[in-house]
């Protein structure tokens, strides 16, 4: 049934079909929609979970580690600093390999003081162990969320439901929802592959000293680069059932673009209007949209950009002391190729600054204006300093 | 690929997972610092005379225990119904969550718990040595020969108590007004005591020989007798006729005789007698006014006694002394000279007369109630070669040719209160049992073992061995307690009789509370540095070395794997443990 909905709520409406069992959470700005009106159906008997409130987002993903590891469905929701502070307990989720899914709504960390949209926050927990899955829209964010405890319970890695803060999170789109019977045929019981059992006691994540650690850590590894061939069967069901897919990677008119744009987010829905237009006036343009950052999905974006001769990628997020991270990883990712295209890396939107069609057609005109990239990020749309008197 | 067909291609998880026992693992190796149970000294028992374990008191009325609370307070004083209506509850002013809130309502905890044994007339099970000591006298069966008697008795004695009255009690009968002790409470009390063997012998009125005669009979004598005579103003007039003492009068109120009184009454004095006597002159229809030579923070009467004869419309000059009584016509001209403060030094204010200014008060009646004084010498420990061991209060003498004399109550103790007087009897009954079984010299050492805290506290409870002995003499104090685990909560308010209701006759004035009331208050406490099971230490503990046990505690810590991180310690709220 279609409904026109926040983005935040197109998330807990897809925790709600998921049937989680204990949710966790602590408020934070631009995420708090999500686990406010998740308690209320706790609370109204909507979605029969346990909704345990903690005085810290440490804590919040401490009691979902618990819960996932005695063998129930998880979810929480966070931001920003809240994440910041969950790091540590990020590391334990993965390498405990507990299927707990958050929804983690992008918001630049302070200081100065900022509510508004960046990347940064996400990207900085890349090495986590966590798959990072970026949408573009609210329906997208509900799709993934339901795909994601599938995700997460197949390869047995905790999976990061990524939103842009306000540009989705409090924007409101209509969305489908799916039924819960529908959704039930999709998404079957959580079964554990192990948990905590009294009558089959065993002490879970102990001591792992060197000739044991280095496996379990390749083991998380190889669950990695299952990841993305799981997703592609995930969303094989899913779209049978529902009729949308994604992919980890999704290339529009790049068979014979010469610059291709590669956006993630809300970033993305802007450049489809760009793309029009430039299409329209003949550039040779196309887009790569960026859904999955963890695994990298090497493969899929080396075929959809390897022919290109210039990639112009756009990265609301930033690397103090090297560049958009993003960019980045496209560079390396493609680097062993004998041919490869030129990577520019455009820094836009920090803060919540918006990035607008006309930020994005600058970014294509520089592109192909330019022979080489003018540094290793461009910075796009810095006030110039008032000219000295 | 469906994705069934790639879940299989999926690796199961490689995770640290073991099924043989951690057990072989014993991390206790690991401790530098031990955690033990160390139970400690509640402020409020160090502060009581009587040396009661309010703690653990309150902590079984928490627990809806009452008959097992009042069982304990018994252990240390014969008389909690009376002293949770009279005791000037040092204890409160002592209490930790006095820093927090407000204190615990102690006193009103200690009577709702003797009211409800003596509603359920509750046998108490308290510890005592079968009878078999020797005789032992009593002189006086005030609140200090009866409390002598009565530990004497648990100490295996046989007492016999001579009271010079028709009806025992003493003070408690006689000096204290109805409206604070309704005599039937004594009586009950009184009844216990009695249970246990103590003769208490009436109109039997001891003289100087009795103490001579006694070698034959008795082991020891307890001199409990009080302050009977009454002293003198030394003013012209205070002997005339109508110019009244202030204890006949409150024996005369007691005895139910009550006198019709009217117009403005006089009473001299600032003590509690002045106020006791003030309220019942009130009662009977008086408008009396107390004139006092100090100030009222000066005046040695109970403030809070004092608090409320002002607000039943008694009426108190400060710093006005008489310098004579006259007749007059219509009753009594007092000639007051105003007194000034000359210096703040020591407990009272110094005062000296203002020159020059008097002024004369006309009175219908005119009671003195300035002090008491012992009524005979022998009633005093004799000054002079007499072998004399003074403790805190009571004073031992052993007399050439004669039986051991203990001194005690008003004859001896630190101060003149009901609760002090069951010190002391409880303090004599120890010294004589340690002096009957291992001698004079004994005695000291002995009663040093059994104090609660720092002070002259003794506790009953450690002299017989109990699990009292157990307890550190560390006094805990505020900043030792972990006020995480306490919310803040009023303290229960001692509902009382309307101040138009209590002038109108000599109904006890402070109401009883109930049951839920009492529970809620003791929910309160601290229970400082005594251990109230709530089993924090094992809740805590990451190591699951904190374990349940049948020992007293009830829990022990399993030092094979205890890694001495002290969550137990740090997380326990009233302070019954220590790291070390």
């Amino acid at each position: 049934m279609k409904k026109v909905v926040e983005g935040s709520h197109a998330v807990s409406e897809a925790v709600r079909l998921a049937r989680v069992d204990v949710i966790s959470a602590y408020p934070i700005t631009p995420q708090t929609h999500i686990v406010e009106l998740l308690s209320e159906y706790c609370s109204d008997g909507t979605l029969n979970a346990r909704f345990l409130r903690v005085e810290s987002e440490h804590s919040a993903m401490a009691a979902l580690i618990g819960a996932a590891s005695a063998g129930v469905r998880t979810f929480t929701a966070t931001s920003s600093q809240g994440l910041a502070l969950m790091h540590e307990l990020l590391h334990w989720a993965a390498g405990a390999r507990l299927p707990i899914v958050m929804a983690e709504v992008n918001r630049a960390l302070a200081p100065g003081w900022n509510i508004w949209t960046e990347q940064t926050d996400s990207l900085a927990q890349r090495d986590t162990g966590w798959i990072q899955l970026y949408c573009e829209d609210a329906q997208e964010a509900l799709d993934t969320t339901l795909q994601a405890f599938r995700l997460a319970e197949t390869v047995h890695l905790p999976v990061m439901v990524v939103l842009d803060a306000f540009f989705l999170s409090h924007t409101y789109e209509p969305v489908d929802i799916p039924e819960p019977e529908e959704a039930d045929r999709f998404l079957p019981p959580f079964q554990p592959a192990f948990c905590l059992d009294t009558e089959n006691p065993a002490a879970f994540n102990q001591l792992a000293p060197p000739n044991a650690y280095m496996e379990m850590r390749r083991s998380m590894q190889d669950a990695m680069e299952s990841a993305l061939d799981v997703l592609d069967a995930i969303e094989d069901d899913y779209e049978r059932l529902f009729g949308r897919r994604y992919g980890a990677v999704e290339a529009v008119h790049c068979d014979d673009a010469d610059i291709i744009l590669v956006t993630s987010g809300t970033i993305t829905s802007t450049s489809r209007l760009v793309l029009r237009q430039l299409r329209e006036k003949g550039e040779k343009v196309g887009l790569v949209k960026m859904k999955a950052f963890r695994p990298f999905p090497f493969e899929a974006l080396r075929i959809h950009t390897a022919h290109a001769k210039k990639l112009a990628v756009i990265d609301r997020n930033f690397s103090f002391g090297a560049g958009g991270i993003f960019a980045q990883e496209i560079r390396s990712a493609l680097c062993n190729l004998a041919r490869r295209p030129l990577v520019f890396g455009y820094v836009a939107g920090l803060g919540g600054r918006d990035v607008t069609t006309d930020v994005i057609e600058d970014i294509y005109w520089r592109t192909k204006t330019s022979a080489h990239p003018e540094a290793e990020s461009i910075w796009i749309g810095l006030h110039q300093p008032a000219p000295a008197a | 690929m469906t994705q069934q067909a790639i879940s299989q291609t999926v690796s199961p998880p490689l995770i640290p997972r073991s099924s043989t026992t951690t057990e072989s693992n014993k991390t206790g190796s690991w401790r530098f610092l031990k955690p033990r149970y160390d139970e400690k000294t509640a402020p409020c028992s160090a502060a009581c005379p009587a040396g009661e374990d309010i703690a653990r008191v309150e902590m079984l009325v928490a627990q809806g225990l009452f008959k097992e609370a009042w069982e304990t307070i018994l252990q240390e004083n014969p008389f909690p119904a009376v002293c949770g209506r009279v005791c000037f509850h040092p204890c409160e002013r002592a209490c930790n969550r006095g820093e927090f809130d407000d204190p615990i309502a102690i006193h009103t905890l200690e009577r709702f718990v003797a009211d409800t044994a003596m509603r359920y007339d509750l046998q108490a099970d308290i510890a005592r040595r079968p009878v078999q000591g020797p005789r032992i006298a009593v002189v006086g069966s005030g609140p200090s020969g009866l409390a002598a008697a009565y530990f004497l008795a648990r100490l295996g004695y046989t007492c016999d108590v001579f009271e010079s009255m028709g009806e025992p009690g003493g003070v408690l009968r006689w000096g204290i007004p109805p409206y604070r002790l309704p005599v039937h409470v004594l009586e009950w009390e009184i009844d216990r005591i009695r249970s246990l063997g103590v003769e208490i012998h009436c109109n039997h009125r001891v003289s100087a020989d009795f103490l001579r005669q006694a070698r034959d009979r008795y082991q020891a004598v307890f001199i409990g007798c009080g302050h009977h005579r009454n002293v003198d103003l030394g003013i012209p007039g205070e002997d005339l006729d109508g110019v009244a003492e202030g204890l006949p009068f409150l024996e005369q109120v007691r005895a139910g005789n009550l006198p019709d009184l009217s117009g403005r009454v006089a009473v001299l004095g600032g003590g509690n007698t002045a106020v006791d006597v003030s309220r019942c002159a009130l009662r009977l229809g008086a408008k009396p006014v107390i004139v006092y030579r100090r100030r009222r923070q000066d005046m040695p009467a109970f403030e809070h006694e004092i608090a409320m004869a002002l607000e039943e419309g008694v009426e108190l000059m400060e710093l006005w002394t008489p310098l004579e009584i006259t007749p007059h016509p219509d009753g009594y001209r007092l000639v007051l000279q105003r007194m000034a403060v000359a210096s703040q030094e020591g407990p009272r204010a110094q005062v000296r007369p203002a020159a020059g200014q008097t002024q004369e008060l006309v009175v219908s009646k005119v009671f003195k109630a300035i002090g008491n004084a012992p009524e005979e010498s022998w009633m005093q420990p004799p000054e002079g070669d007499a072998r004399t061991l003074r403790l805190a209060n009571t004073a031992l003498v052993e007399l050439h040719g004669g039986p051991l004399v203990v001194y005690g109550g008003d004859l001896a103790a630190l101060e003149k209160s009901v609760t002090h007087a069951v010190a002391s009897g409880k303090e004599a009954a120890m010294a004589l049992d340690t002096y009957c079984q291992q001698g004079w010299d004994a005695v000291e050492s002995r009663i040093s073992q059994c104090r609660v805290g720092p002070g002259p506290s003794l506790s009953m409870e450690m002299y017989l061995g109990g699990d009292r002995c157990r307890r550190n003499p560390h006094v805990v104090v505020f900043q030792e307690i972990n006020t995480d685990y306490f919310l803040y909560a009023p303290r229960l308010a001692q509902p009382r009789l309307l101040k138009e209701e209590r002038v109108r006759d000599f109904s006890e004035i402070d109401l009883k509370i109930s049951a839920a009331l009492a529970i809620r208050e003791a929910e309160r406490c601290f229970n400082c540095g005594v251990c109230n099971q709530c089993d924090n230490c094992r809740l805590f503990c990451p190591d699951l070395a904190v374990c349940r046990d049948d020992n007293p505690q009830g829990r022990r810590i399993d030092y094979d794997y205890c890694k001495g991180c002290g969550v137990c310690v740090v997380e326990c709220p009233r302070n019954a443990m220590a790291l070390e």
